[in-house]
């Protein structure tokens, strides 16, 4: 029992590692109803990119954190437009097969790359232990966890308090009437999926500099950020957050409980719980738009 | 529904032939995997193509039929001829679990929460050493004893046939199926499932009926994998496997029951033909299932389907209805 608070600790902080990962997916499957596949091979890609703009281009966590930001928000912006624009409104069969070839091919291009090896990414601070009370944490993951929350915030305040913000929810409830209202809804759908990118992307680096960055590491990540999702309820910001960290401390108490092998199953476990118990969501009422 | 089943006559008739012209032994394997492949496309399209539901679930069915035949025949010494059927059943008892659970979602949370009992099988089959063995899997299926003295050519041949059986019943049952009043009920639910319910149609009866009946079929696929390729390890569940089935039904033409026979011949053909292309491989083969997700939305049986209407209706030039119309995301 003396371990308890640790586990606890354990677990907050992978649970606010898997909320971000699983915050870009929120907003492209929880709004726009795209069915990501892709979602790991975008957080991928942004460890991949943060691996290769602090060892090779020498840059600096930051500046290489904005760089990849950018990057990858141009690339959201692209597949958007020339690929998801296409199948928009046609159900998500179209949107799970084109993003489950996107994610082929991006895994195995990156994989052509890079190869297969761990990508370190060089971390801003070093790794030495923080003792806080019975708890012992890195210096590292409790940074992680700062930037954790503060991007999470970001994105909250971009959704909620800005222009293009009050556009993607006006889009999002009814398209029509938006468009009639003078929104270009197109923009707000190609600027939705590059947040996404964005967020994912940015989670791939800050995480890639606490465990490493691996090609293959994509569809692990999906799943779990689907988990999360639906554990939270689409689309909903503290929904995502509050299935990361109720993911991150249940597997943290089950693998120090009960059985390590079987830490993984927890998630599923949870989702197949939730949507029998409750379809919508843990944290969703039934508004939900179905 | 009768061009349907001339196409079926001839594309079986051909294959039985295959097996008198060839005697290349690569070349047979193929066929036995396209065959293969045919039943499992065949019987996700029923999900999929007849229900339209988006099932991410499949390898679920293939892989408890793969490991109740590997382990019916190692540990208890069950014949083939037994343990396909027993894989088929108990995959779907399977059927009836996850159908009676995940059929009451739809939409994304279908997709997901069938991916879901996928993943939990497939975590099952690495951990649950003692039952499966875990990620060592179970090798040494054995082969059937009339084959002890057989050579290499008549195993394969033997292999062959036994598939062939396998796609002709899958076939037959899909047919039968398909065009009876459950089959047109399963279709009057996809294609509206308020007007479906108003006249009277229970949707989860007739949606749990087509799943059942497809994870019957890909559980005795799943068996006649594991005594084909003599090992079951947790791949079986993997999320690629899946992955294959789906553009095949895709490709081929979901909603139809020659879709997903061409389907599993162009898919296992272009995966064969890429090898050429080694570290490549993959990255084309993603390109190619995003440019078919673009330009042939509806596959390749789809097309020759819009295509034959249109001949019909050539005189007086009228637009020809897809048979399933785009259902606008609610």
């Amino acid at each position: 029992m003396e371990l308890l608070p640790q586990y606890l600790a354990n677990g907050l902080v992978t649970g606010s590692f898997y909320a971000l990962s699983a915050l870009g997916l929120t907003l492209i499957l929880g709004l726009m109803r795209v069915v990501n596949f892709a979602h790991g091979e975008l957080y991928m890609l942004g460890g991949v990119m943060g691996w290769w703009a602090t060892t090779r281009l020498g840059l600096d966590f930051f500046t290489g954190l904005v760089l990849v930001a950018v990057v990858m928000g141009a690339f959201g912006w692209l597949v958007d437009r020339f690929l998801i624009e296409r199948i928009r409104h046609q159900g998500e069969e179209p949107g799970i097969l084109l993003t489950i070839g996107l994610s082929i091919f991006l895994a195995n291009t990156a994989l052509l790359a890079v190869g297969t090896a761990p990508l370190k990414v060089e971390a801003p601070i070093s790794a030495g232990p923080m003792f806080l009370g019975p708890v012992v944490l890195t210096k590292l993951r409790v940074f992680a966890v700062l930037v954790c929350a503060l991007l999470i915030v970001a994105a909250w305040l971009v959704i909620h308090k800005t222009r293009l913000g009050r556009a993607m929810r006006a889009t999002f409830q009814d398209p029509m009437a938006a468009q009639l209202a003078g929104v270009r809804t197109a923009n707000v759908y190609a600027a939705t999926f590059a947040m996404g990118t964005v967020i994912a992307s940015m989670a791939g680096m800050l995480l890639g500099s606490i465990y490493s960055a691996q090609v293959a590491i994509g569809g692990l990540v999906s799943m779990k950020a689907f988990v999360v999702v639906i554990l939270g309820g689409m689309g909903s910001f503290a929904g995502a957050v509050a299935g990361g960290l109720l993911l991150g401390v249940v597997e943290a108490l089950w693998g120090g409980y009960v059985a390590t092998g079987w830490v993984d199953i927890i998630g599923f476990a949870l989702v197949i719980l939730t949507l029998v118990f409750r379809p919508y969501g843990l944290f969703s009422k039934r508004a939900e738009r179905a | 529904m009768r061009f349907e089943k001339h196409c079926l006559w001839g594309l079986m008739a051909l294959a039985a032939l295959l097996p008198l012209l060839v005697r290349d032994q690569y070349v047979l394997h193929i066929a036995i995997m396209v065959l293969f492949y045919a039943v499992l496309a065949s019987s996700l399209n029923l999900v999929v193509g007849y229900v339209g539901e988006f099932s991410l679930g499949h390898t679920a069915f293939l892989g408890t039929g793969a490991y109740t035949a590997a382990i019916l025949s190692t540990q208890y010494g069950w014949p083939m001829w037994a343990t396909v059927p027993a894989a088929g059943l108990l995959a779907m008892l399977v059927g009836v679990v996850i159908g009676g659970i995940t059929l009451r979602l739809q939409g994304p949370f279908f997709v997901i929460v069938t991916l879901s009992f996928a993943e939990v099988l497939r975590l099952a089959a690495d951990n649950w050493i003692a039952l499966t063995n875990g990620p060592m899997g179970i090798a040494g299926v054995p082969q059937p004893a009339l084959l002890a003295e057989a050579g290499n050519l008549d195993a394969k041949q033997f292999y062959y046939t036994v598939a062939w059986l396998l796609l002709a019943l899958t076939l037959y049952l899909s047919f039968r199926f398909v065009y009876s009043n459950a089959g047109r009920a399963a279709v009057a639910v996809r294609e509206n499932r308020y007007v479906a319910q108003s006249i009277g149609i229970q949707p989860l009866h007739y949606s749990m009926l087509a799943l059942v009946l497809g994870a019957l079929l890909s559980g005795m696929a799943g068996g006649f994998y594991a005594h084909y390729i003599s090992f079951v390890g947790p791949e079986v569940f993997r999320f690629a496997f899946m992955v294959s089935m789906i553009i095949m039904v895709l490709v081929g033409g979901k909603g139809t029951l020659v879709g997903p026979l061409i389907g599993a011949l162009l898919v296992t053909f272009l995966e064969e033909y890429l090898r050429e292309a080694k570290e490549l491989r993959l990255s084309i083969f993603g390109l190619a299932v995003i440019a078919i997700v673009l330009f042939l939305p509806r596959g390749l049986m789809g097309f020759v389907v819009q295509w034959r209407a249109s001949r019909r209706a050539d005189a007086p030039k009228v637009a020809v209805a897809p048979s399933q119309p785009e259902r606008r995301a609610a």
